[in-house]
């Protein structure tokens, strides 16, 4: 009972750890338990070092085992002003992950009165992940601008880090590296850079089916962040001849009841 | 008291290695029969893991005037299992002088399944077409050869996402709104596609194109009809 | 039957070196040599890495294993190190590095996969090599290798080893050792990466992969 009336004092909880065991351990959950299946998500993320910058790219498909979840989904989280990090594997990871680290960074720059630089977020999230040893399954890739120029780095769910002048995660990773081994070269200019990245992003789309959708992208130079969510759109949807209408009555229903709202402020919900 | 328990080390363990003879090449299939006509469709994309292996594989196949069958699951299985039922229904039309029936090629599928109740093909089959009154007829099986006769079905790994929306728009479940009128078979074609396009969009094994197979008295017409391919 | 299917394996594989490393001894300094590729199963995860990771002025190791410990254990080897220095007013010596790297590696032996060598100069010693295998332990040898490519060139480096090399003669041995690995090792590959500290300092090379020198010519075409 005491247990049950105590405030959590922050950080993760392994309450359920030891059910969970035991849920496994049963005969008749195992592999398929839910336990598992909300794990693995697919995603294809990349980015590139251009001339005067990096360039960032993801699709935007989040699966949860062969459903897609979400259609549109933004795989490119902010870090700081000059730093973006894509995230494959576990969204809730990749998320919760970012966020902590955008947090602890302008804590960082409050403290320090300068802007971050790239390396310090980059270790700072390796150790945080090599600390849970793979548990969670965040892979990300760290680009940005600071003092030092230009840097992009991937960082394995275990905590080990990749510097290189591009890079790709995620299941898509392969068809993306394939496009950037044939195309890259040392100092691309802007367009040629970010179209680059779109190939290698849209190459993960077609070919992986962990990866759908659009493709999101963003730059970042010294002048600046600019972020394209969407620039390329999937095909468009094949549009039903017959549309389905169901007329009012069609459910059963024992009671109406019609109230009147007013709404005051506020965004339409997204479609 | 219980013995402390010592730490083990990380080395690892050994693995054993078994024989696997089945993967699941996913796919869609699906049928729907009207009072004289049956529409059976299925999607070409064949894949394994996150890779797509090819965007044009059929999994229909027209083994008579009126009859065809679909089928997912492992593509290794569905090619043989279809070579043989075309063989058997070739050998049927040379020993009878005569083609054989849409019920009787699907109580010979439910035989051949059976037949291998221990060592399955690992195929998930759909037989449409006309019967002997014809009418449209549906066909709807497990992998070792349990068979029902129904008016609509659907298998593979769009399945759990269409069953529903079958179930309430041609059976009419759950309403009391039940349409006089029988759905046509242009009708009928539209809400095939509307059904492949919209489970292409949430089921990462369906996609690419869909392979329709509209057979009516006049015989059996074949349609494409592209998907999104991502 | 259920027709769920499940996508690649649940768990991303760590990422682990593959690797060929090694280190000896010269008149008057130390080579580190290294191949450049990191593997995460059969995919090359990254075919240009550094594995002679720098822990203080005149010391690196040479990690082999998975990526993330050994990158974790650098780390803490050269805050160890750097905090060592400051107290002691002068560049650490090689034997307490060494010494430092063999108790993290075993105090974790059971959380770690870590294969190390550990090489530099200092005043006292000069040129110096330690060995730290798997699951810690610390020898002191003439000249070191390590990795899943090491295997293949036991025969080669005791046949051409010999106390006393010049610096030229060191660099020419591991380069020709580490070719011959990468040329029968599936796990070893990339480029070159050799580092090579004397008392002037550190001298940092390079040889490209379609540069390797190629011993092993004389069966294949």
């Amino acid at each position: 009972m005491e247990a049950s009336l105590e405030i959590p004092k922050g950080g993760f909880s392994f309450d359920l750890c030891k059910r969970n065991a035991w849920l496994e351990s049963q005969a008749n959950y195992g592999s398929s338990s839910i336990i598992k299946k909300a794990k693995k998500t697919g995603t294809t993320i990349a980015g590139i070092i251009f001339k005067d910058g990096v360039v960032l790219g993801a699709d935007t498909r989040a699966t949860s085992g062969p459903i897609v979840a979400d259609k549109n989904c933004e795989k490119i989280h902010y870090l700081a002003p000059n730093i973006f990090c894509c995230g494959a594997g576990t969204s809730a990871d990749c998320e919760n992950v970012t966020e902590m680290m955008a947090s602890n960074l302008t804590l960082h720059r409050l403290n320090t009165g300068r802007e971050c630089r790239v390396i310090t977020a980059v270790t700072m999230l390796s150790q945080y992940l090599f600390r849970y040893q793979g548990y969670i399954s965040a892979a990300l890739v760290v680009g940005g601008v600071d003092s030092t120029g230009p840097s992009l780095y991937t960082i394995h769910p275990h905590g080990s880090v990749d510097q290189l002048p591009f890079v790709t995660m995620g299941s898509g990773s392969l068809a993306a590296m394939a496009v950037f081994e044939a195309g890259y070269q040392e100092g691309l200019e802007r367009q040629p850079g970010i179209d680059l990245v779109r190939a290698a992003i849209q190459s993960g789309i077609d070919n992986d089916l962990g990866s759908g959708s659009n493709v999101d992208i963003t730059v970042i130079t010294p002048e600046g962040v600019q972020r394209f969510r969407n620039l390329d759109k999937a095909e468009p949807k094949y549009k039903s001849k017959n549309p389905l209408f169901y007329p009012k009555g069609t459910t059963k229903y024992y009671d109406e009841i019609i109230s009147k709202v007013a709404i005051i402020e506020g965004d339409a919900m997204e479609q | 008291m219980q013995a402390p328990q010592l730490p083990t080390s990380q080395v690892e363990q050994p693995k054993e290695s078994r024989f696997s003879p089945y993967q699941n090449n996913g796919g869609t299939c699906l049928a729907l029969a009207g009072a004289d006509f049956c529409i059976i469709a299925a999607d070409s994309r064949l894949s394994l893991g996150y890779s797509i292996l090819s965007r044009n594989t059929p999994k229909v196949a027209q083994l008579t005037t009126k009859t065809c069958i679909a089928s997912s699951g492992c593509n290794a299985d569905m090619v043989t299992l279809q070579k043989y039922l075309k063989f058997k229904i070739q050998m049927y039309l040379h020993q009878h002088g005569k083609e054989m029936s849409t019920p009787a090629v699907a109580q010979m599928l439910a035989t051949t399944l059976y037949h291998r109740r221990f060592f399955p093909y690992y195929t998930f089959n759909i037989v449409g077409g006309l019967d002997q009154n014809g009418e449209g007829c549906v066909f709807s099986y497990d992998a070792i050869g349990c068979f029902e006769r129904l008016k609509y079905t659907v298998s593979g790994s769009g399945h759990a996402l269409i069953e529903p929306f079958l179930d309430n728009l041609v059976a009419y479940k759950n309403t009391d709104n039940k349409p006089t009128i029988e759905r046509s078979c242009d009708e009928t074609l539209e809400l095939v596609k509307d059904i492949f396009s919209s489970a292409g969009e949430r089921d990462i094994y369906t996609g690419d194109f869909v392979d329709i197979y509209i057979i009516d008295k006049n015989g059996t017409r074949y349609e494409q009809f592209p998907l999104k391919k991502d | 039957m259920p027709s769920y299917m499940p996508g690649p394996g649940v768990d991303v594989s760590d990422p682990a070196l593959g690797t060929t490393i090694m280190a000896v001894e010269f008149d008057g300094g130390v080579v580190l040599g290294a191949d450049s590729r990191t593997s995460s199963g059969s995919y090359v995860a990254n075919r240009v890495s550094d594995k002679i990771t720098y822990v203080s002025d005149k010391i690196y190791v040479c990690r082999s294993g998975s990526a993330a410990d050994t990158q974790a254990v650098a780390d803490m080897m050269r805050m160890y190190l750097g905090m060592h220095s400051l107290e002691i007013g002068k560049d650490p010596e090689v034997p307490t590095a060494a010494n430092i790297l063999n108790q993290v590696c075993y105090e974790n032996k059971n959380y770690l996969m870590a294969g190390m060598i550990c090489a530099g100069w200092d005043e006292r010693n000069g040129g110096v090599v330690y060995s730290i295998p798997l699951g810690g332990g610390l020898f002191r040898e003439s000249y070191t290798i390590g990795g899943s490519g090491s295997g293949y060139i036991y025969g080669y480096c005791d046949a051409n080893f010999r106390k006393g090399m010049s610096k030229h003669e060191a660099q020419e041995f591991v380069k020709n050792a580490i070719s011959l690995a990468i040329w029968r090792d599936g796990s070893s590959g990339g480029v070159i990466r050799t580092v090579t500290i004397t008392k002037d300092g550190v001298e940092r090379e390079m040889v490209l992969g379609d540069k390797l020198p190629h011993l092993a010519k004389g069966w294949c075409p």
